[in-house]
């Protein structure tokens, strides 16, 4: 048996090893030692014994065992933390396996919003997907420390604040699964928006906010926010090897080569998609609305505006922003014309959440260029410039600085 | 498990004297809550304003008292509450009720259940951040026993008081249009943070500065002493 193999079942089997133990003892760091110790055990004599035929059964049973062993040692001890009330019986074998309620009491524990946002992201990477503190750290890009410090912190708050682990009353799930989703469109996103560090790691990253994207799939079937959302990272997915080019430039969505997107994640997102239309509809899939749009097209003429302008009116209705109308105004001038599009811009030119990055510079820049207005773009790309906040960034309104300027140059409008 | 629920607010703003209308709709709306809430409020009370409060430090084994609240917060603490559950889902289903702009809730170690507050002074514990100790630690068994002789010297006039959990076990409420907001950790931006506190009995605000003097803290901690109102009047 190889490393590979260790690795894989470690990947695939703690987190619901995990879940199940949790629920059995009732104590998360219990369970999360008893599941290494579990493990370790596991690299010592399945080289000898083989493959279980159910290498996560094998895994729960000996975290199982292990987590009660150290109950009945510390209440014989009479340790005031863990005292014989909290002994529960050895459960039977149809308690340890399936085990999807046991994930999903995971996930919305680690996902609880009394921690924040980074301790959510980092328990779900270490809880529910299985990752080590090392191995987070550089998806992260934080120091290993830090991410230590942070999951001790998170779990330590789970103990003493009283952090229950189970799935909300059905009242509470309204506002409790949001958090979920954000929780894992956020492991997705630091993976996909990044434009600094490794690519391997950060791609790691996209891949587990996919995994944990279809597996709240399988474990909330009904909640078509969870389909939603997996679709909009599958289309968004689509098309991570092409967003930028080889020296690490941003490749506007309008220069990809589409024949380079994957094509087996957009099949998937439209059945992800279809399958949250038919749930009803939320944020989530407004914006798989308009990602879905984009990825279906032959081209970027082809594309469906008036889907797009649709899937950001329906955006606007679940919270409006200054940044979603900003949007809208692009969708309209690709349906509409330019001058279409600038009006709805320019009547965004007093918002301060606008003002303060490049975007409204960058924007109004494209639309001047598209009406062929260049000298005003050039003004616009300079301002721009001034405002982003990234190198990448940056270097990609510098390009269409210089096009535009060229532009000037040879058709000098007039 | 007990939860310490210390109800804040900006420095000012919803600072009410107990005999003005303003306080009186505070009260009501107070009442409707604690109706709501039954059983779960095992204990609590609304202080005096700010102004009238007493901030004691420990400065070279010498208490070195200012006249006024905890000076460093922009926010000031105008009651609290202390509520039972069996988990935090249980307790925040209460708590979101709770008719203030921020509450910062805190898992307590331990409660003994006031008996009678009267008359009684709100001896809030406040401690540095980085001072915080968790139970379980040497330290923390170091500080109890700092805390039982206290104990013994202030005999029938601690009427009752709890341990706090550090901060990092806190979490901070706030209730906008209906929806809850949660962030993790206390609400105070400042180095000092709630700790543990006293309910102690004293005939006037000098003895109850006397004696919240004694309590134990760290030399960077002091004690916010605040008056209990007593309703009865």
């Amino acid at each position: 048996m190889d490393g590979d193999t260790l690795s894989r079942v470690f990947r695939e089997e703690s987190g619901r090893a995990l879940a199940t133990v949790a629920r059995m003892v009732g104590d998360l760091a219990l369970a999360e030692d008893a599941v290494q110790e579990a493990f370790a055990e596991a690299i010592r004599s399945w080289p000898d014994s083989g493959l279980p035929n159910n290498p996560g059964a094998w895994i729960t049973t000996v975290a199982r065992n292990r987590a009660l062993d150290r109950l009945r040692r510390e209440s014989l001890r009479g340790d005031k933390e863990h005292d014989a009330a909290r002994l529960v019986p050895p459960p039977d074998v149809a308690e340890v396996w399936p085990v999807r309620d046991d994930q999903l009491r995971l996930m919305f524990t680690c996902c609880h919003p009394a921690l924040s946002p980074e301790s959510q992201v980092a328990l779900t990477l270490r809880l529910v997907a299985g990752l080590r503190p090392a191995e987070i750290a550089r998806m992260l890009l934080a120091p290993e420390p830090t991410v230590s410090q942070r999951l001790t912190r998170a779990k330590s708050k789970i103990r003493t604040a009283g952090i229950p682990f189970r799935v909300p009353p059905d009242h509470l799930l309204p506002e409790r699964t949001p958090q979920v989703l954000a929780c894992i469109y956020l492991v997705f996103t630091e993976g996909y928006s990044a434009t600094s560090g490794d690519t391997a790691i950060r791609d790691e990253l996209c891949e587990e906010g996919l995994r944990l994207g279809r597996l709240l799939c399988e474990l909330m079937p009904d909640e078509g926010e969870a389909w939603a959302l997996t679709a909009l990272m599958l289309f968004h997915d689509s098309r991570r090897s092409q967003r930028t080019d080889d020296a690490g430039d941003l490749v506007p969505l309008e220069d990809q080569d589409r024949g380079r997107w994957d094509g087996a994640k957009i099949a998937e997102g439209v059945v992800c998609l279809r399958a949250a239309r038919r749930r009803g509809g939320g944020p989530y899939g407004a914006q798989a609305t308009i990602a879905a749009a984009h990825a279906t097209a032959p081209n970027w003429a082809a594309t469906d505006w008036d889907a797009v302008v649709a899937g950001y009116d329906e955006l606007a209705a679940y919270g409006d922003s200054p940044m979603v109308r900003l949007n809208r105004a692009v969708a309209v001038s690709f349906r509409d014309g330019p001058d279409a599009g600038l009006a709805e811009v320019d009547a965004l030119a007093g918002e301060p959440r606008l003002t303060r990055t490049h975007t409204l510079h960058a924007t109004r820049a494209d639309l001047l260029r598209g009406a062929g207005r260049p000298a005003e773009a050039s003004v616009e790309y300079r301002a721009a410039i001034g405002l982003a906040a990234n190198e990448p960034t940056r270097r990609f309104l510098a390009r269409r600085l210089a096009e535009a300027d060229g532009a000037r140059q040879i058709r000098p409008r007039g | 498990m007990f939860y310490l629920a210390l109800l804040a607010d900006e420095k000012n703003a919803t600072e009410w004297a107990p005999d003005s209308p303003e306080f009186a709709v505070a009260v009501a709306r107070h009442e409707a809550f604690t109706e709501r809430a039954g059983s779960a409020i095992v204990g609590g009370a609304a202080l005096y304003p700010s102004a009238e409060a007493a901030t004691i430090r420990n400065a070279d084994g010498r208490a070195l008292i200012t006249d006024g609240p905890f000076a460093e917060t922009a926010e000031v603490v105008g009651g609290f509450y202390v509520l039972v559950g069996t988990d935090l889902d249980e307790v925040l289903e209460i708590a979101r009720h709770i008719p203030e702009a921020i509450v910062e809730l805190w898992p307590m170690f331990e409660w003994m259940p006031v008996t009678d507050q009267n008359g009684c002074w709100l001896a809030l514990l406040r401690e540095p951040v980085a001072a915080a100790v968790a139970p379980g630690t040497p330290q923390w068994d170091e500080g109890m026993a700092e805390h039982e002789k206290f104990g013994r010297l202030a005999g029938a006039a601690v009427r009752g008081g709890g341990a706090l959990y550090p901060p990092d076990s806190a979490t901070t409420i706030r209730v906008r249009g209906g929806e809850l907001l949660l962030t993790d950790g206390p609400f105070a931006e400042t180095a000092e943070v709630a700790n543990g506190l006293y309910v102690l009995a004293a005939d006037d605000r000098e003895s109850a500065i006397a004696l919240s003097a004694k309590i134990p803290v760290s030399p960077k901690g002091c004690i916010e002493l605040r008056q209990i109102v007593d309703y009865a009047e």
